[in-house]
C-alpha cells in the first residue's frame, strides 16, 4: 500500500532525527516521485526532523557529533528537493551575515548556529574564521543583511566584537543592522556591555534569537 | 621569609600534602600569561618567542618576574604539537595568540602517521625543550611547568574538526587509531619535556569537553586517551594537571575516572562543590578570565581572597587569560593569593 504524503513527511523526519542520511536521500526522492511539493516535503518533513534534533541538542540527549549528522542527513535530502522547489513558493528569506572574530579560528559553534539558522528558513551568510570587523560590516552591507552575527571561543578575541559595533556606529548605520555575539567565553553581561543586540548560548536557542531580532514568532 | 620554595609547595600541593598555603600558577599554553603588559615592558616579545628557546625561557622569565605567578609556564600556545604533525599556523601577533590557519587532513581517513617522537624533533618542539631545560637549571627553586594540547584537541587540529565530529561516531576505529597516534607523539613529547627538567605536565584539552562531546563520547575518548598520557606521564615519576573546559555538570561521573594529581575547571564551577561531589579529587582553579580582564583590581583581589576560603589545592586563572588582561590585575590576583 501507498504511504500518505504525511506518513512519508514523518519518515524524513524520522531520517534526520536518527542521523541517517541515505534513507533521508531515499525518501527524498520519493517524495519527488510521488510529485508531492518539494518546499512542503523539506518544510514539513525534513525540518521537522531538525527541530527536534534541536530540541534534544537543547536537553542534553544529542551533542555536537549528533548534531552534525543530522545536518547532514538534512542537506542530503534539501539536495535531491531543492530542484524541484518552484520559485515563486520562495518566501523573501531574511539574510544573516556570520563569522568568527580576526584571532579565532575554532568554528564549531559557529558552523552549528549556521546550520541551525539555515534549517530554520534563514539565508545565512557564512564570512568563515579569522575575519576582520570590517569585513562584517562591509559584507552585512553589500549583502543587505539584517543581523550580524559574531563568535568567538577566545576571551582574546572578544575586544573585536565591541570594534563592530564601534564600526558601525562611526559609519552612522547601527540602526540598521541587528548584531548578536556568542561563542564559549561570550556571557549576556559581554554582549550587553557592548552594545549587542543578542545572545544566545547554544545553537538552537539562537533560532529563537534570530527570530525575534528580526521581529518573528 | 617562606617556608616552602614555589617548587616544594607546589609539589606538595599536587600531591595533597599540607603547605603553608595554596600556590598560585598559570601553566602556559593554552593558559599562557604572556600578556600585552608584560612584553611592552620587557620587550621581549611574541610571536618572535615562539620560535626560539632562549627568547622562550626569556619572556617567560619575564612573565614570572612581573606577574607574581609561581611558576614558568610554557610554551606560550597550542599549536607546537599540531604544527609539528603536519598543519599550518598563523603565528599571530604580539595581542594576538597564534592559531591553526588549516588543519592538515580533510578526514581521519586520510592522516599520515609520522614515525614517532616528531614532535620534539622539530624546531619548535625542540625550543619548548631547550626552554624547560635552561628554565629548570638556572631556577632550581621555580617550578617549570611543560603544557600539552590535549589528545582529542591536537587530533582536531590536525584533522577538520566539524569532520572529526561526526567521525567519532561514524568511522570509531580509525578515529580511536589516529587519536591513539597523536597520544603516543604527545607521550614522547612529555618525555623530552620530563627529562630536561619539567617539574609538572598540564594538559588542556579545549575540544574534549562533556558540552561538545556529550558523556559518552567524553568517557571513550576524552577520558580514555587523557588517562593513557597521564600513566605515562606518572611513569616518569611527573605529577600531572588536567584542564577541562566549559561546564562539567553533565559529565561529572566520568571526572572521577580520570588518573590525573589536579583537575583544573572553568570559572563557571564552583570548586567546594565539585570536591564535596567528587571525593579525593585534587582541584585548580579558578579565578574568572572575564574578571581579570575587565574588572579592576580591587574587586579581583576580593574574589581572590573569596577563592581561598574554598579549599582549592592550586590556584589559577579559570581558563585562557585574554592577552589584554591589565597587569595590576593580575599582580592583585597573586598577591591575594600569597599574602594567605
Amino acid at each position: 500500500m501507498e504511504k500518505t504524503k504525511e506518513e512519508l513527511y514523518s519518515e524524513m523526519s524520522g531520517a534526520v532525527v536518527n542521523m541517517e542520511e541515505e534513507l533521508s536521500v531515499q525518501l527524498s526522492q520519493k517524495a519527488v516521485e510521488f510529485g508531492y511539493d518539494a518546499f512542503e516535503a523539506i518544510d514539513q518533513g525534513l525540518a521537522k526532523g531538525m527541530e527536534q534534533a534541536g530540541r534534544f541538542f537543547d536537553e542534553g540527549e544529542y551533542f555536537v557529533p549528533e548534531l552534525l549528522m543530522c545536518a547532514d542527513a538534512l542537506s542530503a535530502g534539501v539536495e535531491i528537493l531543492k530542484p524541484y522547489i518552484k520559485t515563486e513558493q520562495h518566501e523573501e528569506k531574511h539574510k544573516i551575515v556570520i563569522g568568527v572574530i580576526a584571532g579565532d579560528t575554532h568554528d564549531i559553534g559557529k558552523n552549528l548556529v549556521k546550520l541551525m539558522l539555515s534549517s530554520a528558513g534563514f539565508e545565512v551568510i557564512d564570512l568563515g574564521r579569522d575575519v576582520p570587523p570590517s569585513v562584517f560590516v562591509e559584507q552585512a552591507v553589500k549583502e543587505n543583511a539584517k543581523i550580524i552575527m559574531i563568535s568567538s571561543l577566545m576571551t582574546t578575541t572578544m575586544d573585536g566584537m565591541a570594534d563592530v559595533i564601534n564600526l558601525l556606529n562611526e559609519k552612522g548605520i547601527r540602526n540598521e543592522f541587528k548584531v548578536a555575539v556568542g561563542g564559549g567565553p561570550v556571557s549576556r553581561r559581554f554582549a550587553d556591555k557592548i552594545g549587542a543586540d543578542g545572545y544566545s548560548s547554544n545553537a538552537n536557542q539562537a533560532i529563537k534569537m534570530a527570530n525575534e531580532l528580526i521581529g518573528r514568532q | 621569609m617562606d617556608v616552602f620554595s614555589p617548587k616544594e609547595r607546589l609539589k606538595k600541593s599536587l600531591h595533597g600534602e599540607t603547605t603553608d598555603r595554596p600556590p598560585v600558577i598559570c601553566p602556559g599554553g593554552m593558559m599562557n600569561a604572556a600578556i600585552v603588559d608584560v612584553m611592552n615592558k620587557t620587550g621581549n616579545v611574541l610571536p618572535n618567542a615562539h620560535h626560539s628557546g632562549d627568547k622562550m625561557s626569556d619572556l617567560a622569565y619575564d612573565v614570572f618576574e612581573n606577574t607574581g605567578f609561581e611558576n614558568f609556564g610554557i610554551p606560550f600556545c597550542m599549536t607546537v604539537e599540531a604544527e609539528s604533525l603536519g598543519s599550518t599556523i598563523d603565528f599571530g601577533t604580539l595581542e594576538c595568540e597564534p592559531k591553526i590557519r588549516k588543519e592538515v587532513f580533510p578526514s581521519v581517513n586520510d592522516v599520515t602517521f609520522l614515525s614517532p617522537d616528531a614532535i620534539g624533533k622539530t624546531k619548535r618542539g625542540d625550543a619548548v625543550i631547550q626552554a624547560i631545560y635552561s628554565l629548570s637549571k638556572k631556577h632550581e627553586e621555580i617550578p617549570v611547568i611543560g603544557s600539552l594540547t590535549g589528545p582529542i584537541s591536537t587530533s582536531a587540529s590536525i584533522v577538520d574538526p566539524m569532520t572529526f565530529l561526526k567521525q567519532l561516531r561514524r568511522v570509531r576505529e580509525t578515529s580511536h587509531k589516529v587519536i591513539d597516534y597523536v597520544t603516543e607523539q604527545l607521550i614522547c613529547f612529555a618525555k623530552h619535556m620530563a627529562d630536561n627538567g619539567a617539574t609538572v605536565i598540564s594538559i588542556a584539552d579545549p575540544t574534549a569537553t562533556g558540552e561538545i562531546l556529550g558523556p559518552k563520547f567524553f568517557d571513550d575518548y576524552a577520558v580514555f586517551y587523557l588517562n593513557k598520557i597521564t600513566d605515562a606521564i606518572h611513569e616518569m615519576k611527573i605529577p600531572v594537571i588536567v584542564h577541562i573546559c566549559g561546564d562539567v555538570k553533565m559529565v561529572k561521573l566520568q571526572l572521577k575516572k580520570l588518573h590525573c594529581d589536579v583537575l583544573s575547571v572553568d570559572a563557571l564551577i564552583d570548586l567546594k562543590i565539585l570536591k564535596n561531589e567528587l571525593e579525593n579529587i585534587r582541584t585548580m582553579g579558578n579565578l574568572s578570565t572575564y574578571l581579570l580582564q575587565f574588572n579592576n583590581s580591587e574587586s579581583v583581589y576580593k574574589n581572590a581572597k573569596n577563592l581561598l576560603s574554598k579549599n582549592i589545592d592550586i590556584i589559577a586563572p579559570a581558563c585562557g587569560l585574554s592577552t589584554s588582561t591589565p597587569l595590576n590585575n593580575i599582580t592583585a590576583f597573586t598577591s591575594a593569593v600569597k599574602e594567605g
